[in-house]
């Protein structure tokens, strides 16, 4: 068994490196950080660079939205988890869709059946999501809404903006975000018939576009960086593709005639917290940087909350294990401690049987706990960015961010991101990474807790969540939509949809006619698949 | 010796792809040939399964649909004759269901932190001598 502290992260006595590669000396001194200025390169916090943080006073003046994911079964079933998690002290909500869902298709495509109500809640048309959120004050409470992909993305939240319409709140009261990330649709995740990319993108800034508009208070996009790190990218690649990706929207939303000051304080972004500790605290100090200075140098804004780099954490999944599953409170607490150093606006903490069911009550509930620990006992929320100064920290955000710097410029010099995306490079990067890390796993060098060193089974069995499926319910409700709908309507806004995806139009408020006439949301995306699918994912 | 040959699918709508990934890019450097054919119906699986005269049938779930797609699939094997294929599955596979699976003809489970050795070990014991089921 390993003992000494040389085994510790994939290092080994001569060569200490962090997860993602930059060297480490055993002790820093002044001499390390001797080009860093202060006032330059951290400001104060609320200040650029933001360095320190987005908010002057950090979490004494507002502290991070706790925002468990939840979303299992039926909307029923996700309603019921919603209403635990605010009683029990939760402050936004944070709701995951199963594939299918996410995906935009309907819940008895025959491909489904393993998958509905797995991973997510299944939702199929607008009555589902007046269920769904029914008694959840969506007014006043933030709603995360994980749809991943823009291929179902805009529909979906279709469904919720009709929804609120008939509870009678206006949508410029309405706060959350959604996920809509064309990464995630064509890197990260796969399924099939997928978008081509540069549609997929197209679809993610029509909602950007259309909350531009209509919904001053909603994050209309948040760029991934978590699920880039879960498809096998590191630190670094994370935290570039995140904001080569904010620059992509930008660029393409100035080209569609906004000003950037219109839309840029909405874009958020979504990163891992994972084992690193002071890799992933300078992560966040660096990107924030690097973001500010980006946005200053590209788009000249004068509100300076357009360059300001917001983001959620959700603490890491993969670095989670099936094996003595208990271990993973412990590290979820510690990521969730580098995602408070590290500025974080809003926070999930994976439950400890992530690797081996959906959470379970007990484990959404200790999670939750985690936070609450963090807030009320550890007294981390007392100061503003404490690490800041420490030539460690200082001299690794310096590092990371040119690194970030750099791999930017690799994206810039092949045509951008969505072009990087359909050559298959950014696939062919996640997966270098990724399997690199795979093998100093399997070989040992990597040393992972109770996978390959301290095996000895800890005699404890956790209860495994399960629940009934919910593909009966879904496949009733899609058969009454159908016979009850007036199926003319349907057909003529299905068709005034195409037409918008065909002239180049915004699609949001195609899609709003079309599920309020009645079209599920399966019906919908199967015109974006008509027109743009069939991408081959280069992924071998 | 002739390659070995292994099929690996996604099963409906799970979409993660990458330990399925890593495990073909590794069976791949071990020597073997690997046919990924992305998320597919189990009757498409089995039809790649024949056509390709694959010894390995590698199944890959993380969105908990291996209950309802891992037995069509080992039922579809079975009426077809090519139930000599030895299937491996891979993915977040609790430990009741791996027992049931394995029941009904699964060769091996390959839960979440696996070794991709492990992985490419068995298959190398297997297809050469046969071998009976494992539990990972």
């Amino acid at each position: 068994m390993p003992t000494d502290a040389s085994d510790a992260l994939g290092s080994t006595s001569k060569d200490y490196r962090t997860t993602s590669g930059i060297p480490v000396k055993s002790v820093y001194s002044p001499d390390d950080i001797r080009d860093f200025e202060p006032l330059r390169d951290l400001g104060n916090p609320g200040e650029p660079p933001y360095t320190r943080g987005v908010h002057r006073d950090m979490y004494r003046g507002r502290l991070w939205t706790i925002r468990q994911l939840a979303g299992f079964g039926t909307p029923e079933e996700t309603n019921g988890r919603f209403r635990l998690l605010l009683d029990q002290g939760a402050t936004g909500i944070n709701c995951v869709f199963d594939f299918v869902t996410n995906r935009g298709f309907s819940s008895d495509h025959p491909l489904a059946e393993g998958d509905v109500g797995q991973g997510g809640v299944a939702i199929d048309c607008l009555g589902d999501i007046v269920r769904l959120f029914d008694g959840i004050p969506i007014d006043d409470v933030s709603v995360s809404l994980v749809l991943s992909n823009p291929v179902g993305a805009g529909s979906i939240f279709a469904t919720y903006l009709a929804m609120a319409q008939q509870r009678g709140i206006p949508w410029e009261k309405l706060r959350g975000t959604l996920q809509n990330d064309f990464l995630m649709e064509t890197v990260v995740l796969t399924a099939p018939n997928i978008l081509e990319p540069s549609f997929s993108f197209r679809l993610s800034v029509d909602v950007v576009e259309f909350c531009t508009q209509h919904l001053p208070q909603w994050n209309p996009i948040s760029f991934a960086g978590y699920n880039y790190r879960e498809a096998g990218a590191d630190a670094v690649q994370e935290a570039a593709l995140v904001i080569a990706h904010a620059l992509a929207v930008a660029d393409e939303m100035v080209r569609r005639g906004h000003p950037i000051d219109s839309f840029a304080s909405r874009l958020s972004s979504f990163f891992t917290a994972d084992n690193d500790l002071f890799e992933e605290v300078a992560k966040y100090r660096a990107a924030r940087r690097v973001y500010y200075r980006l946005f200053q140098e590209r788009f000249s804004p004068k509100d300076p909350r357009s360059s300001r780099l917001r983001f959620h954490v959700q603490t890491s999944g993969s670095a989670l294990t099936a094996q003595q599953p208990l271990n993973n409170i412990t590290r979820a607490s510690y990521h969730a401690l580098a995602a408070v150093l590290g500025g974080a606006q809003s926070l999930h903490v994976s439950a400890y049987d992530e690797a081996l069911c959906l959470p379970s009550e007990a484990a959404a509930l200790t999670a939750l706990r985690t936070q609450q620990v963090l807030v009320h006992e550890t007294g981390v929320t007392r100061t503003a960015d404490p690490l800041a100064g420490s030539y460690y920290v200082e001299h690794l955000t310096d590092e990371m961010e040119r690194r970030i710097l750099a791999y930017l410029e690799e994206i810039d010099a092949l045509g951008g991101l969505v072009r990087a995306v359909e050559s298959g490079w950014v696939h062919r990067e996640l997966m270098g990474t990724s399997y690199d890390r795979e093998i100093a796993i399997t070989s040992g060098e990597k040393k992972v807790v109770g996978v390959n060193c301290f095996t000895d089974d800890v005699p404890l069995q956790i209860e495994l969540f399960q629940f009934p499926s919910a593909l009966e319910q879904q496949r009733a409700t899609l058969e009454e939509l159908r016979l009850r709908r007036d199926q003319d309507a349907v057909d003529r806004a299905l068709g005034r949809l195409r037409e918008a995806v065909e002239g180049d139009e915004n699609t949001m408020p195609h899609l709003i006619a079309a599920v309020q006439a009645g079209a599920s949301i399966g019906e919908c995306c199967d015109i974006f698949r008509a027109l743009h699918g069939g991408w081959h994912q280069p992924l071998l | 010796m002739p390659l070995i040959k292994v099929v690996m699918a996604k099963m409906g709508f799970d979409a993660h792809y990458r330990g399925a990934m890593m495990v073909a890019r590794h069976l791949v450097q071990r020597g073997m040939e690997v046919v990924y054919i992305g998320n597919r119906l189990p009757e498409e699986i089995v039809r790649t399964v024949i056509d390709e005269d694959a010894q390995v049938l590698g199944l890959s779930s993380l969105s908990g649909n291996h209950m309802v797609m891992v037995p069509r699939i080992l039922r579809l094997l079975r009426q077809e004759g090519v139930d000599r294929v030895k299937v491996l599955l891979g993915g977040v596979i609790p430990t009741e269901d791996q027992k049931e699976l394995l029941r009904q003809g699964v060769a091996a489970v390959f839960g979440t932190g696996s070794s991709l050795d492990a992985i490419a070990d068995w298959i190398e014991a297997a297809v050469d001598h046969g071998s009976g089921p494992v539990q990972a």
